[in-house]
Formats: C-alpha cells, structure tokens, sequence
C-alpha cells in the first residue's frame, strides 16, 4: 500500500514553510513538536453545529475544484486536533469566539445560519474576515482558519496523493524535471 | 527522534562561551543521523599540524590511512564523482547522485569564473547501486534517511556492521549499559575491566577484557578516560601530563550565503528527494601556494539549489487552490566548512559538582572559536556571496555567525594521537600509551579536523587500529 508511506509529520514543517515568519503560534509548537497531522482529536472541541460550521468555511478556503475540497480531506478534524493539541487556552477560546462570530454574522446579514448561506456570501463573511472587518472576530481570525485549512489540507491523503502527486517507490532523482504552470506538485 | 535530550543527559558550559552537544541515545548511535558526507582527508591535512604548528603533529600521514579508506569504501558503499584533486582525494566511488540544472548551472560559472573552484555533487554514503551480498538495495530518493532507512540504502550500524557482528556468532548487544569507567592495573600497565552502570537498574558491573576499543564517540570517550581515576592516575587514565581532554575542535559551521535564481530554470521542477547536497572542494592555502590570506588552513562549502515552495500571497478558494501548484524561485546556498585550529586551552573537563543520573560526573566544556575562525568565517561568506552574484542570484543573504562549538556535530580531539606520551594520549595505533590494550578510535584521537566531514577517516581509522590489534593479538603481544 502506496499510503502506507506517507509521512504527514514530515509534510506539516514542509507547508507550514508556505506562510514563513506568518505562521500562527500554534502551528509554530506543533511543527517545532512534530505533531503529526494525521493524529484524530483526543478531546471533542466543536460541538455538532460548530463543528458543521467549520466544515462549511474550510471547503471554501480550499474548494473541491478538478480536485477534492478541505472538507472531503478530513480539514475539520485536523484543525480540532491542533486546537486540542497546540492551542493555549485563551487561544483556544478566542478562535472559538471568532467562529461564533462569523455565525452571528451570518444570522444578522443574512438571517441564516452560515452554513445554510449560498457560497458566494459565505466568501463575502470570509472576505470580511481578511479584511479584520468582522464584527466580533479578532484581527487573526482569517490567518488562523486559512492556515489550518492549508496545512491540513496539503497533509491530508487527498491533499497529498490527489491535489498533489505523491512519489512512488522505486524512486529516483531529476535534477530537470519538466514543468508547466498549474501542473500538480510533487508531494513534500 | 533518535536524539538524546539535555534535560536526560545534562552538561556544563560558561554562559559566554556556549557549547551545543548533540548527539543520539539508541542503538546505532551517530550512523542513524549522520549527514552521511563521506571524504578523503589529504596529504596536506596530515601534515598541517606540522606546516604551521598548531596542535601535536600526526605520527601518521596519508600513506598510512589509504588502504584502510579503500576498505572502508568497499564496505559502506559510497557515490560521488572522482576528481583527481590533490586536495581531496577521491574514494572508491559508486556512481554519482545528479546534480540538478541549477547546481548544474552553478558548476559551470566556477569552471568558467573561479580559478581552481570545482562544483561536485556530494560524496556520500547513499548507495546509487544495490549491494545484494549485505541486503541492502540502493537509494529510492525519499529523503528519510534519518528516520533510519528500511532498505539499508545509506551506511548505518544497523544496515551493515551489526549485520556483519551477528553474523560472526560472537556478538552480544548490551543496549543498556553505561559505561563508567575503565579499570587500570597500573603494574601491568593494562586495563583489566570496563565498568558499567545498568541504564535500567542501576546496577553496577564489570565486564572483563583483553582489548578494549573505546568508541563512543569523542566526548563520552574522553569523559570515560577521564572518570578512570586511579591511585596512579588521579586525573584520569593517562593523563598524568595534562593532555587529556585538551585541542577540542569541531568545523566551523552555518556561515555561508543563498539566494534566488529569478527567471532561471522556471520550467523545471525536481523529482524525487536527492539526500545530499552540493561539494566545493578547498580552494585556499593549497600547497605550493604563497600565503596571502589572513588566516591558515582552509574550508569546503556544502549546500545545493531547489525550488521555493509557493508562495502566499493573500486570499482563499480555487484562486488559492491554484496558485498553491505553482512553486517559487530556484534558490541556491553555499555553507562553509572550515577547519578549526587544535587549541590546547578549548578543553573539557568532568564537572567537579554535577553529576548525571547515573553518578557519573558531567562534562564541563570551555571552547571558544578565535580570531583564524572569524577570519576564516568572513572569507567563506565573501566568496559564497561573490559565487551566488556571478550565477545570477539577488535577493541574497549572508549567515555570518558561526554556530556555536559543538553545533558542527563534528566535535573531535581530547585524547589526540601523537608520538610524544606527554604530549598526546593515544600512539600512531589509536592504542593508549599508559595501557596498549586499550584502543581510542573515534573522534576523540583527532589531533587535527581538517575540513572535510571526520566520519570516513574515523571508519578508516578504526579498521586500520582494529587490524593491527587482530595483529598483536595473534602474536601473543598484547
């Protein structure tokens, strides 16, 4: 089994490197610990409806396109384990204040839950995010649900062996390797 | 993951002259991490000693450890690319790993540039060919060597000298034991026992022996040499002329330049993960050359070229999704490895408070680099920085602080060979000259560093004393 061999600890330092000197404090300690991204949650974070909630914004951080969304990649789960793990307390309940927010939002602007919205405008309360112009939300908000997103989804099976391509064994080196503009990547 | 943490195996060091010790605590030791760069010592670098007087001069020169490093090649297997260089030596090499088409690029702007500068891929002990008669299959370019490799593709003690060990049915593997000390008889002029310290237990235990080699790495085997205090050796086993634990070097390490390659090679990207990188043989103070610079001896540059990850530049969804499959620049580095000089003041020494958890004093060091370092140091990021501009680089940064002693993980000295036994530990046979039965052949023999990675000349080095102990032992002389 070709998936046997994946190595997700060793492809989180690999993305992270992605948002350099940006990277959030807790991808920080779990790349500096070595977390591995494949690891479920030992402790329930979100409950149902956050966790739903959730599932909703990563899928439009990373959509299924030609490929596989964050959602189908397992991204949820991820991100409550590194919540679990690597979140302090006080950055825990701050990050899950600001997905409040971005539900209370949803509620006020559009009178539905966010994840009942059309696409568009839950990229429009994800816009105004990025823009720290989310009622209720702190400023990190946005770096901290897209980074997450991003390293677990390029960690994930999907992320590694679909989105990108993951490298059989037997293996072998070229130093010149042909490349055009949106060809998949090699996996980490 | 292999590594010993400093909180288990505690040591001492000066606030303002900071010592990295690293090393593994498993079976297999340093061969599980190890960089795996693999390169002959020169004719020069056994005589530097000599040349310009630093340090106690080497009892033995190249002829001497030449057909130990052909052995060894044989056995470990390594891949490079001979040069003919009278500055480093070529090995008995495997077929080299590519270069990839910037490094490619870089070696062509030193041939065309840089009088004298060569551009090599790494030697190094990753098989590119399949060594069927030890198990071992070549190299897949995964770049997990250090998580110990399960095809044996690169030199380990467990891919091939345990192998080797077990197969002679006289090998018993004592993974738990401490050793704390040697047992002297100082009217026979022998050691007649290690002693040990059960890692699990605690229990104490003597294992007795007619030779010992002592290998367990340069500074727990000084420290080891140390701790055997005797009546007639109060200081430690033979040192009775305070030489023991003296000369302390490493390379100097993490000095160096990179930068982008904008614009060039966008339309290749690298497959697969080569475990090694590029080699700059040295190209100062050669013999024959007036000296001009302002420093003695000489350094190598390691490194190589590969293309950035992408780059974030803002905004989610598909238009994120998509600008995550295109990768960034091609950036190239190139890091300097440079031979320190044998100091006799940077020295360790047991701490005379703090033990570890087995009782067993700790290692104190007191090493600082000096002013042939800094200059040496500036040198190596001047000329990385000029390499990088003439290939086309920009955006290029420059790391012009040395790593701190020890960080090199290349720590060699403390029981140094020479022919003098009040100035050296150990005799042209790595053999103790207070107890010829006992026999240092690691790093802590090392009378000089040179600046290649210590690793193949340690092996050679090691075959080459354990065969003239087989010598002797034959003949009823030890």
């Amino acid at each position: 089994m070709i998936t046997t061999q994946i190595d997700r600890r060793e492809a989180l330092g690999g993305i992270a490197a992605i948002f350099g000197a940006a990277l959030i404090s807790p991808l920080r300690r779990a790349v500096a610990q070595d977390a591995d991204p494949g690891m479920g949650p030992q402790n329930v974070i979100f409950p149902d409806t956050q966790r739903a909630l959730v599932d909703a914004l990563v899928e439009r951080i990373i959509p299924a396109t030609d490929t596989p969304g964050a959602m189908e990649a397992g991204v949820t789960a991820y991100i409550e384990m590194i919540i679990d793990e690597f979140y302090e307390p006080g950055e825990r309940e701050g990050f899950l204040r600001d997905l409040q927010a971005a539900d209370d939002y949803a509620l006020e602007r559009y009178s539905a839950p966010f994840t009942e919205l059309e696409p568009e405008q839950q990229d429009a309360i994800i816009s105004l995010a990025e823009q720290q112009q989310l009622d209720g939300a702190e400023d990190t908000f946005f770096d901290a649900i897209k980074q997450l997103t991003v390293t677990g989804y390029y960690t994930s099976e999907i992320g590694m062996t679909v989105e990108r391509v993951y490298l059989p064994v037997p293996g072998r080196y070229d130093g010149a390797y042909p490349y055009t503009d949106g060809d998949r990547l090699f996996s980490n | 993951m292999f590594y010993a943490t400093d909180d288990e195996h505690p040591y001492v060091y000066d606030e303002n002259k900071p010592f990295d010790w690293v090393r593994p605590s498993s079976v297999g030791g340093k061969s599980l991490v190890w960089g795996r760069q693999c390169y002959r010592w020169s004719r020069q670098d056994f005589e530097a000693n000599r040349a310009d007087g630093h340090g106690i001069d080497w009892p033995i020169r190249y002829d001497d450890v030449e057909p130990w490093y052909s052995y060894v090649e044989q056995t470990v297997g390594i891949s490079g690319e001979a040069l003919g260089l009278e500055q480093l030596p070529d090995s008995e090499f495997q077929p080299p790993m590519p270069l990839n088409i910037a490094e490619q690029r870089l070696r062509d702007v030193l041939a065309r540039e840089f009088d004298g500068r060569v551009l090599t891929i790494g030697r190094v002990a990753n098989l590119t060919r399949d060594m069927p008669e030890q198990g071992r299959t070549r190299c897949q370019f995964r770049g997990r060597c250090h998580r110990g490799c399960s095809y044996g593709a690169y030199f380990s003690t467990q891919a091939v000298t345990l192998p080797m060990a077990r197969a002679t049915g006289n090998l018993t593997l004592q993974d738990s034991s401490v050793v704390e000390s040697l047992e002297y008889d100082a009217a026979e002029q022998r050691v007649t026992g290690v002693r040990v310290v059960d890692a699990r237990t605690r229990e104490r235990s003597v294992y007795r022996a007619r030779i010992v080699f002592l290998c367990a790495s340069c500074i727990p085997t000084t420290q080891i040499l140390l701790n055997s205090r005797s009546e007639a050796m109060p200081n430690g086993l033979g040192n009775n002329h305070d030489v023991l634990g003296r000369y302390i070097i490493d390379h100097i390490f993490s000095v160096g330049a990179n930068g982008t390659l904008d614009g060039q090679f966008e339309e290749y990207v690298l497959y697969g993960r080569r475990p090694n990188g590029i080699y700059v043989p040295r190209f100062r103070n050669l013999p024959g050359e007036e000296p001009e610079l302002e420093f003695v001896r000489g350094y190598g540059y390691q490194g190589g070229a590969g293309r950035s990850p992408p780059q974030d530049s803002g905004g989610f969804g598909a238009d994120l999704k998509q600008r995550l499959r295109i990768p960034g620049p091609w950036r190239a580095s190139l890091y300097g490895f440079g031979e320190v000089l044998p100091y006799r003041d940077n020295r360790m020494r047991l701490s005379e408070t703090a033990v570890d958890r087995f009782g067993i004093p700790q290692m104190q060091f007191d090493v600082q680099w000096r002013e042939n370092e800094a200059r040496m140091a500036a040198d190596i990021v001047e000329q990385a920085v000029a390499m990088l501009q003439a290939a086309g680089a920009t955006d290029i940064r420059q790391d012009t602080v040395a790593a701190a002693p020890g960080r090199g993980i290349h720590e060699m000295g403390g029981a140094c060979m020479g022919e003098d036994p009040t100035q050296s530990v150990v005799n042209r046979w790595n053999q103790l000259h207070v107890a010829p039965n006992v026999f240092v052949t690691d790093g802590a023999a090392m009378s000089s560093g040179s600046c290649v990675n210590p690793t193949l000349t340690f092996m050679a080095m090691t075959a080459r004393a354990a065969d003239h102990a087989i010598d002797l032992f034959r003949n009823d002389a030890i």
